[in-house]
């Protein structure tokens, strides 16, 4: 049985003792398990796995955190670190936001409303300004999946608008990825806010989708925190759905619910003003308080200024003051002398209403108050002063003793107490005095004036009585009364005439009677009068008999020192005959004369024309050889020394005659322009300021002159032209005729008459042609007949004419021809220069265009196509041959002969060899070679290449054939 | 239901001028110089339902390097944009593919070989293009002037982006 057993279930029973095994021992089943258990977790539905290990995992991390904090923040620390971060920048913008709304609303109406809500209802202040003064509205809340930015709901408040949502979406996404990529900004939260104006675009980024508030306006921080709690339910909510999302919003509906709630949150405007109303009440309790302090302060500051104005005031004494509601109230003394208090009270701005004063008189002793009393008092004459000096009063000048006396008294009481009064300088000046002493004052003047003798003078109850002897010659007595302050009506005088023999008195009268010329001084020297200087022997004659009668009591009169000068005043007389002499000559101009030591000057200015001032010496009796004169010569513009001199300058022809009429010269007659030119510049010359030179009468004959003058210009230019030979002219009646003989090359004598002012109508010429043997010709002649190739030159040398270069032989041979020709004229050309042409290059090529044909089929006038490349190559040849020829001064030709057999008719034959020579050319041509270095002929059968029979026909005579020809 | 698709394509293939006939848009095209992503959408009616493809436009770059990958996270298709005028941009269109598919794995796509109205200029053999068909892939001639075949494409993406 046993064995039957082991024979059937042997192998299970093994198995299953090493399975029970396996399950008994511990070791082996965590073994055992552990190899299937990640394949096990990952194939148990999720919820199922995650309910049953999330108590597990719980305890292990709450284990793991009591254990060591430290593994668990490492690890989660990139996670949090942005969160907090983020976290704590919005509290911040949230305190500065509700910061800046509590500054802004502190003073306004509405801010005091809101205080007493925030009391009332025992809410922060800044939560009630928040509440009130944030003004949005969310327009749109769109939902987006995060992956693909393909949109999962979107709503939308009341009577907003947008574009497709669809789009706008993606496109939020894109402008997400973009600023991301641009900016490499690891951060996985993403743009959070995007403003434009009014409106702000905020996204909160959740693991599976973005949800993006569009906020109008200015929304609280707090809406962050209303967004993201709205975006975490639903992922709660339907944290699958949306990790699946494949554009099918349908599983996604209940999320429109969720995000109605942020569409729902506005915050409307309310009507924010300025706060009026409390303005108004603070400004009418202010203004009225703030004035009535400034008014009070600043009548206050005028009150103290008036009363220190007061003090400095002399004789005002303030006893008391005080202010009391706005009154001012004064007492004090005052001289009566002092200024007025009341008066002062102008200007000060004080209300002198309220103003109350209490002013006692006194006298004040301060000396100006009692010298004003004084001067009040004592009324003293202008001819005192009174002044302070150093606290006294001093008077001075002078007074009547009255007035003294009064003064002394007035000083005496002010003794008592007062200032002193010193009169001491007063002088007493009483009338009679001072009369009395002015008339002694006029008599002592009196007795000092010479030629006035006081005899007797008294004064008499107040009466001047004054007697005495007078010059007529001395000064008034009465006039000398005035300003001695003596009264002319008191004073008596008897004066008697004398005349007196004081000195000055006699000079004073021979003055007046002998009138001495200026040459004579008269002065009194010790009592004796003495007469000095020159007079001549009548005034010495006179003084003489008046000497002599003085002689009889009066002074001396000594003339002796007189001078006797009547020869030289007489040879004065003369001189100044003679000067007046000059004066009146035309062309004589005197400058300056004068006479000194008998000698005379004389300066001036004459016309070399005007008479000699030396000759006019003659017969005046002046000594020549005193006269020292001085002349510059000068033109004299009188119209006679013109007329001279323009005689002398122009020259005029006999025909013309010049004359003075009315101080104009006049000239009239015939003569030639080129005089009349002449005449006419001197005469503007003239217009400066000389006489008028009046030319119109003079005629014009010079055209005649002139045209014969222009055809002797005329001829003399032909004369000078190379190749023209003037045989004979003449000129006569207005005609000019000429013959001669003339070189075709030369210039045309009637081309020449142009410029020469020669009237061409009246040119009569007759030429004949000839050659000219002058070289410059045969150099011309022979460029045009020889025409000579470009590498030749001639050049005129010495009358010789030399050519010089490279030409073709036949070209030298002509020019050789020419040499000869010419020599027999006597002209040399000189060709021993010339060198021959090497054609040697141009040689071989023309051989070898010359072994060039091209080959026809039988009865065709077009060559093959095996023939285009001998075409080719033969224009090519011809090309290169012509351009070298004409290098080395040739003209190349080519011939193109065609070329017939023998088969057929000869016409025909001829006709078609000049078809194919037609053809080379049209063909050479399109190949570049110019059309008229071609030349064609038909040969037909006349010039074969090979004999032929005419029956079988020869293609080698079928042919065109090319021939050089060198011009 | 709506799908993200990324229209891929070198530099003046003409992407944006072949959609333009036959997609709603609201951004103006200075998106594709600033953003460098032009959003554009296009609804297809297929026998059981209308698919809306969310078009993303990218900016044409022969520069592969600056190609923006991160654009296309989320796609469900591509379409692959080729200048039939140049030859060149078939390889840029291709390497673009490999650059989103070594991202973001293998999604369908559909290969436009645009300009098919240039005849005269066209630069791809009938035989390299026969040679990407036996390769299994859906490949259209469109002509952005005629609007050829451009609807047949987009409506064979949607039936392959639903299935």
């Amino acid at each position: 049985m046993e064995t039957l057993r082991q024979l059937l279930v042997g192998r299970e029973i093994s198995e299953l003792s090493r399975v029970a095994h396996l399950l008994d021992e511990p070791e082996q089943l965590a073994a055992a398990v552990g190899d299937v258990l990640p394949s096990a977790a990952a194939r148990a539905a999720h919820a199922q796995l995650g309910e049953a290990l999330a108590p597990a995992v719980e305890r292990a991390v709450q284990r793991s955190i009591q254990k060591s904090p430290r593994t668990l923040t490492d690890i989660l620390y990139p996670v949090f670190l942005p969160a907090i971060r983020k976290s704590i920048g919005e509290k911040i913008d949230q305190t500065f936001q509700s910061l800046n709304e509590s500054l802004r609303h502190i003073f306004t109406w509405r801010g005091l409303k809101w205080r007493l809500e925030a009391w009332r209802t025992g809410t922060s202040f800044s939560e009630v300004v928040l509440k009130h003064s944030l003004v949005y509205r969310v327009e749109h809340v769109f939902l987006i999946n995060r992956n693909s930015g393909l949109l999962i709901a979107h709503v939308t408040a009341e009577n907003a608008t947008s574009e497709d949502p669809q789009l706008i979406s993606s496109m939020l996404s894109a402008i997400q990825d973009f600023v991301k990529d641009s900016f490499n900004e690891k951060e996985q939260s993403g743009l959070d806010t995007i403003r434009f104006g009014e409106l702000r675009l905020w996204s909160e980024v959740g693991p599976f989708a973005t949800l993006v508030a569009v906020i109008r306006g200015n929304p609280p921080e707090e809406l962050h925190e209303i967004i993201r709690d709205v975006l975490l339910r639903i992922h709660d909510e339907s944290s699958q759905a949306l990790e699946q999302f494949d554009g099918d919003s349908s599983q996604l509906a209940a999320v429109e619910t969720q995000l109605q709630t942020c569409v729902e949150l506005k915050q409307e405007d309310s009507n924010q003003g300025f706060p009026w109303l409390v303005v108004a009440a603070v400004l009418l309790v202010l203004v009225p308080a703030g004035a009535w302090f400034f008014l009070s302060w600043q009548s206050g500051q005028r009150w103290q200024a008036y009363l220190s104005r007061l003090g400095t005031q002399p004789g005002i004494i303030v006893a008391e003051q005080k202010m009391r509601d706005g009154q001012f109230f004064i007492a004090g003394l005052r001289d009566p002398l002092a200024a007025d208090p009341q008066s002062l009270l102008s200007g000060t701005q004080v209300d002198p209403a309220r103003v109350h004063s209490d002013w006692q008189f006194y006298q004040s002793l301060e000396p100006e108050f009692v010298l004003k009393r004084l001067t009040a008092s004592l009324a003293p004459p202008d001819s005192v002063r009174l002044s302070i000096v150093e606290d006294r009063i001093v008077a001075e000048g002078e007074a009547p003793d009255t007035w003294i006396d009064r003064a002394r008294a007035a000083a005496q009481q002010l003794s008592a107490g007062g200032p002193a009064f010193d009169i001491s300088k007063v002088r007493d000046v009483s009338p009679e005095a001072r009369a009395a002493e002015r008339w002694q004052a006029y008599v002592s003047r009196l007795q000092t004036q010479p030629g006035i003798i006081v005899a007797e003078q008294k004064m008499r109850d107040g009466q001047f009585y004054i007697t005495g002897l007078r010059d007529p010659l001395a000064a008034d007595p009465q006039t000398l009364l005035s300003g001695t302050q003596v009264d002319p009506a008191r004073v008596h005088s008897d004066w008697q005439f004398y005349q007196s023999l004081e000195p000055e008195f006699v000079l004073k009268r021979l003055t007046a009677s002998l009138t001495p010329p200026d040459s004579v001084r008269l002065s009194i020297v010790k009592d004796r009068i003495v007469a000095e200087g020159e007079a001549p022997d009548t005034w010495i004659n006179r003084a003489q008999a008046a000497a002599q009668q003085l002689s009889a009591g009066g002074p001396a009169f000594d003339i002796s020192k007189v001078r006797d000068v009547s020869p030289e005043a007489r040879a004065a007389e003369r001189w100044q005959a003679y000067v007046s002499q000059l004066g009146t000559q035309p062309g004589i101009i005197v400058a300056q004369q004068k006479m000194r030591d008998g000698q005379f000057y004389i300066t001036g200015l004459r016309d070399p024309l005007a008479a000699d001032p030396q000759a006019l010496l003659s017969g005046t009796q002046v000594d020549p050889a005193r006269v020292h004169s001085d002349w510059q010569f000068y033109q004299s513009l009188e119209p006679e020394f013109v007329l001279k001199r323009l005689t002398a300058s122009l020259t005029p022809p006999k025909s013309v005659r010049l004359s003075i009429v009315e101080d104009r010269i006049v000239a009239e007659g015939e003569a030639p322009d080129t005089w009349i030119d002449r005449a006419r510049a001197a005469a503007r010359q003239l217009s400066a300021g000389g006489p008028e030179f009046d030319i119109s009468r003079v005629r014009d004959v010079s055209p005649e002159a002139r045209a014969a003058e222009h055809w002797q210009h005329y001829v003399s230019r032909l004369e000078a032209q190379p190749g023209i030979i003037v045989a004979q002219q003449t000129v006569r009646s207005g005609h000019f005729y000429i013959s001669g003989l003339r070189d075709p090359l030369a210039a045309d004598p009637q081309a020449l008459l142009s410029g020469t002012q020669v009237d061409p109508a009246r040119v009569h010429a007759q030429w004949q042609f000839y050659q000219s043997l002058d070289p410059k010709f045969v150099v011309k002649r022979l460029t045009a007949s020889l025409t000579p190739p470009k590498s030749v030159q001639l050049s005129i040398i010495q009358d010789r004419i030399v050519v010089v270069g490279e030409a073709p032989a036949a070209w030298i041979n002509r020019a050789r021809a020419a040499a000869q020709q010419l020599s027999e004229d006597g002209v040399t050309l000189d060709v021993s220069q010339l060198r021959e042409l090497s054609l040697a290059e141009l040689n071989h090529l023309r051989e070898a265009i010359q072994a060039t044909a091209i080959f026809f089929y039988s009865g065709r006038v077009v060559p093959g196509p095996e023939q285009t490349p001998v075409l080719d190559r033969l224009a090519d040849q011809l090309k290169e041959f012509a351009q070298n020829a004409r290098k080395s001064g040739v003209t190349a030709r080519f011939m193109l002969t065609g070329h017939s057999d023998a088969v057929g008719r000869e016409t025909a034959n001829v006709s078609i060899s000049a078809a194919r020579a037609e053809t080379v050319r049209a063909l050479l041509n399109k190949r570049g070679v110019a059309p008229e270095l071609l030349q064609v002929r038909g040969a037909g059968t006349f010039e074969p290449a090979v004999p032929e029979n005419s029956r079988t026909g020869s293609s080698t005579n079928r042919r065109v054939s090319v021939t050089v020809n060198l011009d | 239901m709506q799908k993200k698709i990324c229209m891929l394509g070198g530099f003046a293939v003409g992407k944006t001028s072949l959609v333009r006939r036959f997609v709603q848009s609201i951004f103006s095209e200075a998106y594709l110089t600033t953003v460098g992503v032009k959003i554009d959408k296009k609804s297809v009616a297929l026998p059981d339902k209308t698919v809306d493809l969310i078009l993303w436009d990218l900016a044409g770059e022969d520069d592969i390097g600056s190609f923006r990958v991160s654009y296309v996270r989320g796609a469900a298709g591509l379409v692959l944009v080729v200048d039939g005028t140049r030859a060149a941009t078939l390889a840029v269109a291709l390497t673009l593919r490999e650059r989103a598919e070594a991202e973001f794995g293998a999604m369908p796509f559909v290969l436009l070989f645009n300009k098919s109205d240039l005849a005269d200029q066209w630069a791809i053999s009938d035989s390299e293009i026969n040679e990407l068909r036996q390769l299994g892939w859906q490949i259209y001639l469109t002509s952005a002037l005629s609007g050829e075949y451009v609807d047949d494409a987009f409506r064979q993406l949607a039936s392959m982006v639903t299935k």
